[in-house]
């Protein structure tokens, strides 16, 4: 008992904070980055819990409730097939932050395995890895992901299709990046010591390398999340992208085709475009935050 | 500097090769069969339809067909467009000439822009002026063009009626006209703004950039100090400086319009590659298809070229590795 007291009251050494923690503060600290993060963290709730927010039926086609104009009941009035708008564009943000999301982390994952690669092991393995970004990088992006969603569609769930297309084909910013970050930063003492005891490159690269260039991994994918929600909506305007059945942003906006509809019912183009730009903006402004809080150069 | 481009350019063939390959099994994996337009669509005769397959070359092997394709391709001979059922050269030109005409406005615009905002932004640095043009270009980057595009079309097609919102030029005009061509500019501004504004914004962020950093070093203290006029220092001394790395950014702005022109072009129903190339993805027309990316893939390893090249030139370093 008397021996607990004595621990207790023994004054805690003053602690440093960690980079991690420093970064934390600067960003809560950030206006901007804090209004996107709780705009961009309020879409993703209301998105994903979309199923108990609203109880109307996605795909029900009401005849009797066509292009209606906002009202009391229907929030962001009906499309042309007497669907709730407000109802679609909840469902919408669901897929549209999916594909985002899941193309931004294969993306990442598979451009920081083959640029750390590259970047550590240099040589012929570099040389070979490279050709094969350059070669990925080379092709019109769009005009590709188009082709290839063509070929796919409707051979597996649409969704995924999409999602592997547009990861297959935009992995190659990442790999450079990662590659020249790992080129500067194997340079350093503490590699050479790593590797001098016998460390075998995988933890090399995965315990001391990685760590150290998580910051612009980091940045680099929320920028990332943002073209990716872009790629998405646009391909799906095109009629590429998500397939119709499924709403998504992209693919709400694609009503505005029809000269009629966009002329006479904003109501039905509108609310998606101007959630996606807020998205995108909101993603931009939290990248920016993120970049300004990992940086310890940056005081604010 | 001309032995680095000799290098450059042989550089492209296997890459275009390679890209020649990836497109030829893509539209081999493609479902239906191009064969569709070429026979008599009457005659459902088995005999008859082998006939035509052996006659067009489908029963060949695949290294010879893509053999076939590609010398082919290499003379010019792009075959026929299934759908308009006239040479796939015919239609491309005519249709590229619109892009071209979009490609080249959306750059002047673009250039007229940026040197405007940019300029204005880094001489008045930190003014409110300064935030203004920060915020547009903010909106620039962050708006994707396909809702830019149908905002521009509400507003100042439909609601106040400004421009036009579809095609390339009024029906019944006769070609080479003053009117004609009046009416040409009239169609093209709007999706030229709307393909331009990625790049103005990021031209006006680096020209702003460079032009306060530039303003802060000794040859400018020297101009000021000798007497020089403030709009002279700023419009000659060190606008020339930062124009030289902004002209790198000339390679990047062709694959920027090449993606952005499929989208676009779509959204202002504009007749340039880039729906031609929507259409024939949506009927199968394969000639059509295959022609029109890899003449997209050859424009971007162009652009890529032309960045590479322009790097070259500004940084005389570059060339020796």
């Amino acid at each position: 008992m008397e021996t607990n007291t004595i621990t207790n009251a023994a004054p805690k050494p003053q602690k440093n904070m960690s980079p991690w923690a420093i970064a934390r503060r600067k960003f809560v600290k950030n206006k901007l980055a804090m209004i996107s993060s709780a705009y961009l963290l309020f879409i993703i709730i209301i998105s994903f819990l979309a199923p108990y927010i609203t109880t109307a039926d996605i795909s029900l086609v009401q005849i009797g409730q066509m292009e209606l104009p906002p009202s009391a009941d229907h929030w962001f009035g009906t499309d042309k097939s007497g669907r709730d708008v407000f109802t679609r564009l909840l469902y919408g943000g669901r897929v549209s932050l999916l594909v985002g999301m899941a193309c931004t982390v294969a993306v990442t994952i598979f451009g920081t395995i083959v640029g750390s690669i590259a970047g550590y092991f240099g040589g012929k393995i570099d040389s070979i890895l490279m050709r094969f970004t350059d070669f990925v990088l080379n092709f019109p992006f769009l005009v590709f992901v188009i082709v290839l969603s063509a070929i796919l569609f409707g051979q597996v769930d649409g969704v995924w299709v999409l999602i592997l297309v547009i990861s297959v084909l935009s992995w190659g910013g990442v790999a450079r990046l990662v590659r020249s970050k790992v080129l500067t930063e194997k340079e350093n003492e503490y590699v050479l010591a790593a590797v001098s005891i016998g460390t075998t490159p995988f933890k090399v690269i995965t315990r001391h390398l990685l760590p150290n260039i998580l910051s612009t991994i980091i940045v680099q994918s929320t920028i990332l999340f943002a073209n990716m929600i872009v790629v998405e909506s646009g391909l799906s305007y095109l009629g590429f992208g998500v397939p119709s059945s499924t709403p998504s942003w992209g693919n709400m906006l694609k009503a505005s085709q029809e000269p009629d509809v966009l002329q006479h019912m904003p109501w039905i183009w509108a609310p998606p475009g101007i959630v996606l730009v807020l998205t995108i903006l909101s993603i931009n402004f939290i990248g920016e935050g993120i970049k300004d809080a990992l940086n310890p150069k940056s005081y604010r | 500097m001309l032995k680095y481009t000799l290098r450059r350019l042989l550089g492209m063939i296997p890459m275009l090769l390679l890209i020649s390959i990836v497109v030829f099994s893509l539209a081999m994996f493609m479902p239906g069969d191009p064969l569709g337009g070429e026979i008599d669509p009457t005659n459902s005769d088995p005999e008859y339809i082998e006939e035509m397959r052996e006659k067009l070359g489908y029963n060949d092997p695949i290294h010879v067909q893509y053999w076939t394709w590609v010398t082919n391709f290499v003379q010019g001979d792009f075959g026929k467009s299934t759908q308009y059922k006239v040479q796939v050269s015919e239609l491309v030109k005519s249709r590229m000439l619109n892009t071209l005409f979009l490609g080249i406005s959306s750059i002047v615009i673009t250039y007229i822009f940026a040197f405007a905002m940019g300029m204005t932004a880094g001489r008045k640095a930190y003014s409110k002026l300064d935030h203004f043009i920060g915020g547009l270009n903010y909106f620039g980057l962050a708006v994707p063009n396909y809702i830019a595009g149908v905002v521009i079309i509400y507003f100042f097609s439909f609601k106040l009626g400004w421009i036009p919102f579809g095609g390339s030029h009024e029906i019944g005009l006769q070609p080479g006209t003053l009117e004609y061509w009046i009416s040409r500019f009239h169609h093209v501004l709007a999706p030229a703004i709307v393909l331009g504004a990625l790049s103005t914004a990021s031209y006006t962020q680096f020209l702003r950039n460079d032009i306060i950093e530039s303003s802060r070093k000794d040859f400018v203290r020297t101009a000021r100090a000798k007497g020089t006029s403030e709009s002279k220092i700023y419009n000659s001394h060190i606008l020339r400086n930062s124009v030289i790395p902004l002209i790198t950014f000339l390679g990047f702005d062709i694959v920027t319009i090449v993606n952005g022109a499929v989208i676009t072009e779509a959204i202002f129903t504009y007749p340039g590659i880039g729906t031609l190339f929507l259409n024939s993805v949506n009927n199968r027309d394969y000639s059509v298809l295959m022609t029109l990316t890899m003449f997209f893939s050859l424009l971007v390893l162009i652009g890529n070229l032309v960045a590479d090249l322009l790097y070259g030139i500004v940084d005389p370093r570059i060339r020796i590795d």
